[in-house]
């Protein structure tokens, strides 16, 4: 049997148009620009055909269109596959299917693409704000699915909305119990995350400009919270990676040397802290020295630094716990011949000079560091985020004739230095410092506080640190970048709306630690609560936890609130008192299982009729309870519900079996007492 | 009593061929002791239902056809002088008759339609102070015409109220209509019909309609038929107490034609659209006819139970 296919109400119509709309537009933002002119296009053609100005689009046209799009979407992205391009592709599917809006089904086929492509802007942002908005979307989508369903709605915009936001907080109790009790599963498959392009902090390599330009973002990097009270600001040196091998320009890292575990023991107090990183498409995680995380695949490397197995593209929280006091390597270790691994040639007067500084301190190697950072403080060197260019011999241009420069100069040619010296030594780079937050109590680091600091091993010491830059300018360790370069106006040049260049305006200032802090609470307790964390919440609620019991724990509070909200919704206690009436619902039931349903108006005789005729079979039956309910309803006689169980009884054995959930609302309309 | 009943219905029904379930609902509207009002085009039946109706009652019969110049005197009487002994003699007037067709009311005066229908709530005339009460039973069958609007006073919603039923005939049905046309003339059957009841067991079957049994629960869909028609905005004004304890009293004669002496909600029904349709008015509409939409709604949405 072939249906006609059912319209598509007005009002659903508009909501759709909405909720597209409040759909799309955080896409807008990573989206070929394209895509904007794609909607406006579709929708004002769906438009036109709704006021019949216009028609249809044919088949030809449609497959134009979709070829069109594909082909839009692989000339902005380069490919059909891959998260951006196939989300870019979801979404231009989704407004094409506007055009081709006809019956109801492809109405529900809309509003059910709608919701996917609310979800997939999660991966593009997961931050509070985000999260609140794609409140609208859904919002406006359940109302156009109402408008669909419900045909006493269809032409109220109004109650149609408010019935889907009343829908939306009756969810809102399920939510709760299925974020804190589900268990976050792993991806089934890998999902490509999207690049945001630029730079996302520190790289694999260095050269001396590369952290003056992370300088310029006001992009967060990390933020900390301690148990204890927060470390004072200098000796808050965030430790990313190390820096062994030079190549006369650039630092880089030594992979293989740095895959074997360091020999080191706790000693001293210990700080500990929880860390939440931003998204770095890098596998290294951020922490003070000397660190132990217990997040899973990650571990610390041979140069102290903590490295997971995957790139952390979306943002991490892991606990960490460093002892500061703690000594490296004392023994000694085979990555010390690279510490000392320096170019064949170039940077003659800095050799020299190591050479000179090595006579002059013969056995004594802390001697000569103390010199060499003694050096920096007396002699006229400059901090400054626009060094003059390098010539052919970095070192020996920094050192010697220009004297100006970022960290990275100076921990670079402190490294070289003490290498050529004979000192084992190695640059780190990573973020010093960060902001404190008195709202949350929590340290927030930004790229600009992005370091690079010098490690040198002494005998009988380990590894231990060094700032040149301290040395020159003690004002960027003691409270940061802006207030080490009053007099250039370099600090965030690139962002001159940022509000991080506003934090002399007090209630300004006060108001972005508060947003900023609301952020970070977000992403710890909620984007942040799985894995370990949500075990710890579990265990500390349930004892001991496996999966049969948060199995059995979350069924229950499933039954407990489908139960409660059964009960508001079915009202129990407001059932009729009536015994007689008890058995018409049953008889009611009874019918409505066969599909036979009474209507709201329908007297019982009547129903009785219309039953008798749709299940000849049990006429009898039927007119017989019929008659009896009616007789002793409304004649002047005793109640007796027994023979009208009976009765009932009968006609159930007469009756094919069907299942309970067979049986629709048997009695919709006006409710009587 | 019951058999009486349908012999009546039956007799009714060879002469207005396929009125079935109108026929009923006049003979209940008179059971209830209520008068009805007879909407329908010309050369429907009319005159023949009440005039078939009267004859098979044994009831006196009397026509009066409303025309712009009928004066209450014509409806009710006047007192002629006579000359031989000097007195002045009341001459009655149509209505004092059991069953009285006032033809077209519409066509007569506010003055004149007011007479007629004071007498038909009073069940008396007061004629030059002298107060003269009106046959029992006493049985007004007004009809109107629907259609040609033109030189008439409408019935205000005061007079409609007092009217129990107003029903409508309706084209017969091709069947019956078949039957019709290769019958005889229906007016020369009229004479023929017999009448089935006597005043004696009229009185009585009409005192025996407020016996009933109207049980609570059926009290109890009537009150959620009438404040349905009080509460839901469609409806432009409710239904009045008068017009609740005339759907009850229609109910119970039709329970009693159906040979039941307990009421059940599809009397209730059956009843409603006749009862009701006249008295309500759609609030879209005031001044229209939008009653007979507003009973559907009712019958469809109000839960018996």
């Amino acid at each position: 049997m072939k249906k006609t296919p059912l319209p598509i109400p007005r009002i659903s119509l508009l909501w759709l148009l909405v909720a597209q709309v409040l759909v799309i537009l955080p896409h807008l933002f990573h989206l070929p620009v394209w895509i904007g002119g794609l909607w406006l296009v579709c929708a004002t053609w769906r438009i036109q055909v709704f006021r019949q100005r216009t028609n249809y689009p044919g088949g030809l046209t449609k497959a134009f269109m979709l070829i069109a799009a594909a082909a839009g979407v692989y000339a902005s992205r380069g490919s059909l596959m891959g998260l951006d391009a196939g989300v870019a592709l979801l979404v231009s599917t989704f407004l094409l299917k506007l055009v081709e809006l006809k019956t109801r089904r492809d109405a529900l086929v809309l509003v059910f693409l709608g919701f996917f492509t609310v979800l997939t802007s999660y991966l593009f942002d997961d931050g509070l704000p985000a999260a609140l908005y794609s409140l609208l979307p859904v919002t406006a989508l359940l109302a156009a699915l109402i408008g669909l369903q419900q045909s006493g709605l269809s032409d109220k915009p109004w109650p149609t909305l408010r019935l889907a936001g009343s829908l939306l907080l009756q969810a809102v109790p399920l939510m709760l119990v299925l974020f804190v009790l589900f268990p976050r599963l792993g991806p089934l498959w890998s999902v490509p995350m999207p690049g945001t392009g630029g730079s996302r902090g520190l790289a694999e390599s260095m050269t001396p400009g590369d952290i003056a330009e992370l300088s310029q973002s006001s992009a967060l990097a990390f933020r900390a919270s301690f148990a204890g009270p927060i470390p004072p600001r200098r000796d808050l040196y965030w430790r990313a990676l190390t820096f062994e091998q030079f190549d006369g320009r650039r630092w880089s890292q030594l992979d293989e040397m740095t895959r074997s575990r360091p020999d080191w023991r706790p000693e001293g107090p210990s700080l500990s802290y929880s860390i939440v990183m931003q998204a770095s498409g890098q596998p290294w995680l951020f922490a003070l020295d000397t660190a132990t995380t217990d997040l899973e695949h990650t571990r610390q490397m041979g140069d102290f630094r903590l490295q997971r197995r995957r790139p952390v593209d979306q943002s991490l929280l892991y606990s960490v716990t460093s002892w500061p006091q703690a000594r490296r390597e004392v023994q000694g270790s085979p990555r010390l011949d690279v510490a000392l691994q320096l170019p064949d040639h170039g940077n003659p007067r800095a050799r020299q000079w190591a050479a000179e500084l090595k006579a002059r301190h013969g056995g004594d190697p802390q001697g000569l560091v103390d010199d060499l950072l003694g050096h920096f403080a007396r002699e006229e060197y400059y901090y400054t985020l626009k060094p003059p260019l390098a010539g052919e011999d970095t070192v020996d241009h920094f050192l010697f004739d220009t004297r100006r420069g970022f960290c990275a100069h100076y921990a670079g040619a402190m490294t070289f230095v003490l290498r050529a010296a004979g000192i084992p030594a190695r640059v780190v780079a990573g973020y010093q410092g960060g902001e404190v937050n008195p709202a949350g109590n929590y340290v927030q680091v930004n790229q600009f506080d992005a370091h690079a600091w010098v490690e040198y091993w002494l005998p009988g010491h380990g590894w231990i640190s060094a700032d040149p830059t301290f040395q020159v300018a003690p004002t960027r360790i003691e409270q940061g970048l802006q207030q080490a370069l009053p007099a250039e106006d370099t600090f965030l040049a690139d962002a001159p709306l940022s509000p991080l260049r506003y934090r002399h305006v007090e209630w300004l200032n006060q108001l972005r630690l508060s947003w900023d802090n609301l952020n970070y609470t977000w992403q710890r307790k909620v984007l942040g609560y799985q894995g370990a964390e949500q075990l710890k919440l579990l265990e500390s609620w349930f004892g001991n936890v496996d999966p049969a019991r948060i199995g059995m724990i979350l069924l229950a509070c499933l039954g407990l609130l489908f139960g409660g909200l059964a009960l508001v919704l079915l009202k129990p206690w407001k059932r009729p008192h009536d015994p007689l009436l008890r058995q018409y619902r049953r008889f009611e039931r009874l019918l409505a299982r066969q599909g036979v349903r009474r209507g709201a108006g329908e007297g019982p005789l009547a129903f009785a009729e219309r039953a008798a005729l749709a299940l000849p079979g049990q006429a009898a039956e039927i007119r017989a309870f019929a008659q009896r309910f009616a007789h002793q309803r409304y004649a002047d006689a005793a109640a007796d519900p027994a023979a009208l169980r009976r009765l009932l009884g009968r006609l159930r054995r007469q009756l094919p079996w069907r299942p309970w959930w067979r049986t629709g609302n048997a009695s919709a309309g006006v409710r009587g007492g | 009593m019951r058999t009486q009943l349908e012999s009546c219905l039956a007799a009714v029904n060879q002469v207005l061929l396929g009125k079935d379930r109108q026929v009923r609902l006049a003979l209940a509207c008179l059971l209830a002791r209520g008068h009805l009002l007879l909407e329908d085009l010309p050369g429907m039946g009319k005159t023949t239902l009440s005039h078939a109706l009267a004859r098979v009652l044994g009831l006196s019969y009397q026509r009066i056809q409303f025309t712009s110049d009928l004066l209450p005197g014509d409806i009710l009487g006047t007192s002629v002088f006579n000359r031989d002994n000097g007195q002045f003699i009341f001459h009655p007037g149509p209505i004092f008759a059991e069953l009285v067709l006032a033809d077209e009311i519409n066509r007569a005066t506010p003055k004149s339609q007011s007479a007629l229908l004071e007498a038909m709530e009073e069940r008396q005339v007061t004629i030059e102070g002298a107060t003269r009460p009106l046959p029992e039973p006493f049985f007004v069958i007004a009809t109107q015409n629907p259609v040609s609007q033109g030189g008439t006073f409408a019935l205000p919603e005061s007079q409609l109220d007092r009217f129990l039923m107003r029903i409508s005939l309706g084209y017969p049905a091709r069947a019956a209509e078949k039957a019709l046309l290769l019958g005889e003339a229906r007016r020369d059957l009229l004479p023929r019909l017999e009448p089935v009841l006597d005043h004696a067991a009229l009185a009585r079957i009409q005192a025996e309609v407020p016996g009933i049994h109207a049980s609570e629960a059926v009290i109890d869909y009537v009150l959620r038929l009438v404040e349905a028609t009080r509460s839901q905005p469609a409806f432009a004004l409710g239904l009045s107490p008068r017009g609740s304890l005339a759907l009850l009293a229609a109910a119970r004669a039709w329970a009693m034609l159906a040979g039941r002496d307990y009421v059940i909600p599809e009397d209730v029904q059956a009843v409603l659209p006749a009862v009701a349709g006249h008295r309500l008015r759609d609030a879209a509409d005031p001044a229209g006819h939008g009653g007979g939409a507003l009973v559907q709604w009712l019958l469809r949405e109000v839960t018996p139970f």
